[in-house]
């Protein structure tokens, strides 16, 4: 695992604009600021920071190109063996920061081969532990904080510490989002986490031999298709 | 005795034999087109009035239940999502349901969303219907095979099918005995109008999974549709293509919560 190294999705993109915020700024938009202003907080800081998207619309890095999948969004990620995978959304309910994890049981190790859908529940423990150090940093800094799990692909297929960091309003305007001072304030306080995550973070154990079938209530099951 | 000069006997002035006419005519015009034009406005308000409360019957018809409601209305618990704390809070609702447990299931989940429709509501969504339908299958989820046996070319009636589970290792097993997957139809119409993001769509489908878990036990899984097939996502974001839990959604005993921080 590479300690220095943190990974930054900047949600939706080109095509997909994600939630229109208001009558001239969109998701894409606002996730992508954000972004930039973390990178370069986190390069103050002496991290390198791979991000998913620095443009608007992403080419694949698959043959063949085309537009950045989630799924690619995931392979971008799991290749860097970073310290903490953050991937940034923005919405206009609510305010503050809403900070979610992903919604899988945990697991106790991590298998040799992950499954694609569930590769982030070995890695649970290490993104519950993540979210309370980013959460006690945004409370310290005064902002409003929502925290949680959720079920938001690709989160389950990160193998890495992994958050959502959903950027809402500061107050009633909801352009206070396009704010710099606030994007500044909120950037400010998840760099300073990251800082002292990098002193915490542990790679989960690996399990040797092949993973048991899931009987927990927290598994993914795409291929179960029901035929009503 | 003189006569009397005898007043000339007026002269009749030439008169244009259609200039009485004209004149009435046009008066007649006028009313005649202003009676049409009433008509015609009264004709046109009575088709758009007449079509407002088709769809509004329509509407109403769409929000009811399936089966007639039983005559005493239950006490139920509909989990009631709120945005600004992200939060979801019980709240006990007398309502009627039908008998059947799909029914039941579709009649909690159109109140719950009903409920977010209001004015003020801590959790708006767009107003009306939402769920096209419920399906319920026990699990686990079986498909069925024709026995090999037979030849193909025997009638149906003959032919037996054998139930065969499925072997995908990470399927989710059923709780107990009896337990059932519930596929919820949700329509587009209504899923178009969502609102985007992370934590609103959450919510909403948190608040459904808290709600029949709190009133209808026996259902374990959820699956969601759209309009019968298969979607990504909610309205961007939260994921429509895996299979969710039924649990107590108000209450975060995992240790979401951060530890308290004292600034």
């Amino acid at each position: 695992m590479q300690r220095r190294v943190i990974v930054l999705d900047p949600a939706h993109g080109g095509s997909d604009p994600g939630a229109q915020i208001s009558d001239t700024t969109s998701e894409k938009d606002v996730t992508l600021a954000l972004a930039f202003r973390l990178r370069a907080m986190l390069a103050a800081r002496g991290f390198t920071v791979v991000m998913t998207r620095d443009s608007d619309a992403p080419a694949s890095p698959a043959p063949g190109g085309g537009s950045l999948t989630l799924d690619d969004r995931a392979g971008v990620a799991n290749h860097a063996h970073a310290a903490a995978c953050l991937v940034l959304h923005a919405s206009s309910s609510g305010d503050g920061v809403h900070l979610y994890r992903s919604e899988l049981d945990a697991t106790p190790a991590e298998p040799i081969v992950p499954p694609w859908l569930t590769a982030q529940a070995a890695w649970i423990p290490q993104s519950r532990l993540l979210q309370r150090e980013i959460a006690g940093a945004l409370m310290r800094s005064g902002i409003p904080l929502v925290t949680g799990s959720v079920s938001v692909r690709p989160m389950d297929s990160l193998t890495c510490p992994a958050l959502i960091v959903e950027l809402a309003p500061a107050d009633e305007d909801v352009d206070s989002m396009n704010r710099t001072g606030y994007q500044q304030q909120v950037a400010r306080a998840i760099a300073g986490a990251l800082l002292v995550w990098e002193g915490q973070v542990q790679a989960p154990p690996q399990l040797w031999v092949a993973a048991a079938p899931r009987t927990s209530p927290a598994g993914h099951s795409r291929r179960t298709a029901p035929h009503p | 005795m003189s006569e009397g000069r005898q007043p000339a006997p007026r002269r009749a002035r030439p008169v244009s034999p259609h200039a009485g006419m004209q004149k009435i005519q046009r008066r007649q015009r006028i009313v005649f087109w202003c009676l049409m034009l009433c008509i015609f406005a009264m004709g046109l308000l009575l088709a758009i009035e007449r079509h407002r409360e088709r769809q509004r019957i329509e509407a109403l018809a769409e929000q009811m239940p399936i089966d007639a409601p039983t005559a005493v209305a239950k006490t139920v618990t509909l989990d009631l999502a709120n945005d600004q704390d992200g939060s979801i809070h019980p709240e006990v609702r007398q309502i009627a349901l039908p008998q059947a447990v799909n029914a039941r299931a579709r009649a909690l989940i159109d109140h719950l969303l009903a409920a977010y429709a209001l004015p003020g509501a801590a959790h708006p969504l767009p107003p009306g219907p939402a769920v096209a339908e419920v399906f319920l299958l026990p699990l686990p989820v079986t498909g069925y095979v024709a026995d090999p046996s037979w030849p193909a070319s025997s009638s149906a009636e003959y032919r037996t099918a054998t139930p065969v589970a499925s072997n995908d290792p990470v399927a989710l097993q059923p709780q107990r005995h009896g337990g059932e997957l519930a596929v919820i139809d949700l329509r587009n119409s209504w899923v178009n109008q969502h609102p985007s993001g992370v934590e609103v769509e959450s919510l909403t489908l948190k608040s459904i999974l808290g709600t029949l878990h709190r009133n209808l036990p026996q259902i374990e899984q959820v699956r969601f549709l759209v309009d019968g097939q298969a979607r990504e996502t909610l309205a961007g974001h939260a994921d429509l293509l895996r299979t969710y839990i039924v649990r107590d959604t108000t209450t975060q005993t995992d240790g979401d919560a951060p530890e308290p921080v004292h600034p």
